[in-house]
């Protein structure tokens, strides 16, 4: 029988469909009853979506105008060579 | 230019001949839109320290092999592709293993009881949907500084399965790492930035 902790370290597999079939079983029954996990489960798509919309970058103090620039002067070059 | 990372073929094939043509904005555009994505997937694979060489070397090797891409592959993937071919380059006489964080946690294990079921009640948030989410400016930030503060290569995976819509296999080539440990990346990057946004809803 499934538990909550079973819920909370296969959500992500649960969510893309990537467990096998009894495993999977499991945690919809255990979802059936549990609205905890329910509502954990809902926290987790809610992340998701969230991420794919705000899209956090990493931190990076390039230049990217500059870089662009040299970048064009690099191919510029290189055809003419 | 379309502002986003999902160019058509069309859209591509425009960019590249007017990259070959050495159109200032192509260039702008194709820096501002994958330079950032290129150094997550270098710092994942090489570290901090030599990540900025790596992306560095992989745009200079990838602007000279430009005339010759073929567009078997989306331009995005391509130049993936050989950042991360010159960070395994760089890191190949090391004996680097994939850190999965031994000991970590989906969730406290003191929030279950002794038969594996939760002592607490999970509500369901106040704002459910991303744009309720994104409309609190405290909480976008409490993301992004939660995103940036994940190993590189939970950021990396993340970043390429969730944000790009990059598929599974092609996260694994280029982080050059099985399907197993990607989706453990994946899960646990996206438990750290739920524990965050959960917190802060708590603190509401």
């Amino acid at each position: 029988m499934s538990e909550c902790k079973d819920i909370a370290e296969e959500a992500s597999n649960y969510i893309e469909g990537n467990l096998p079939l009894s495993k999977r079983l499991g945690l919809f029954f255990h979802l059936v009853w549990c609205k905890c996990c329910r509502n954990y489960l809902q926290q987790i798509r809610s992340t998701i979506s969230t991420i794919s919309v705000i899209r956090p970058r990493e931190n990076d103090n390039t230049d990217t105008d500059d870089l662009a620039k040299k970048l064009r002067a690099l191919s510029q070059q290189d055809s003419s060579d | 230019m379309k502002k986003n990372s999902k160019l058509t073929s069309k859209d591509e094939k425009e960019l590249i001949s007017k990259l070959i043509n050495g159109d200032q904005s192509a260039f702008e555009f194709i820096v501002n839109e994958y330079h950032n994505l290129m150094l997550s997937v270098s710092r994942a694979i090489v570290g901090e320290a030599f990540a900025d060489e790596v992306v560095q070397d992989a745009w200079i090797s990838a602007i000279k092999a430009l005339p010759k891409f073929e567009g078997r592959s989306k331009l995005k993937t391509w130049l993936l592709h050989i950042v991360s071919n010159g960070a395994k380059s760089r890191v190949r006489r090391e004996n680097r293993s994939v850190s999965l964080d031994q000991g970590w946690e989906s969730v406290s294990a003191d929030k279950f009881d002794n038969t594996g079921h939760r002592f607490d009640d999970v509500l369901t948030w106040d704002e459910t949907t991303p744009e309720d989410l994104l409309a609190n400016d405290q909480l976008q930030a409490v993301i992004e500084t939660s995103f940036q503060q994940l190993p590189s290569l939970q950021r990396a995976a993340l970043t390429m399965y969730d944000m790009e819509g990059i598929k599974m296999d092609e996260v694994c080539n280029i982080l050059d790492i099985s399907a197993s440990n990607a989706r453990v990346l994946l899960h646990r990057a996206r438990t750290t930035l739920h524990q965050c946004i959960e917190k802060f809803q708590d603190a509401e």
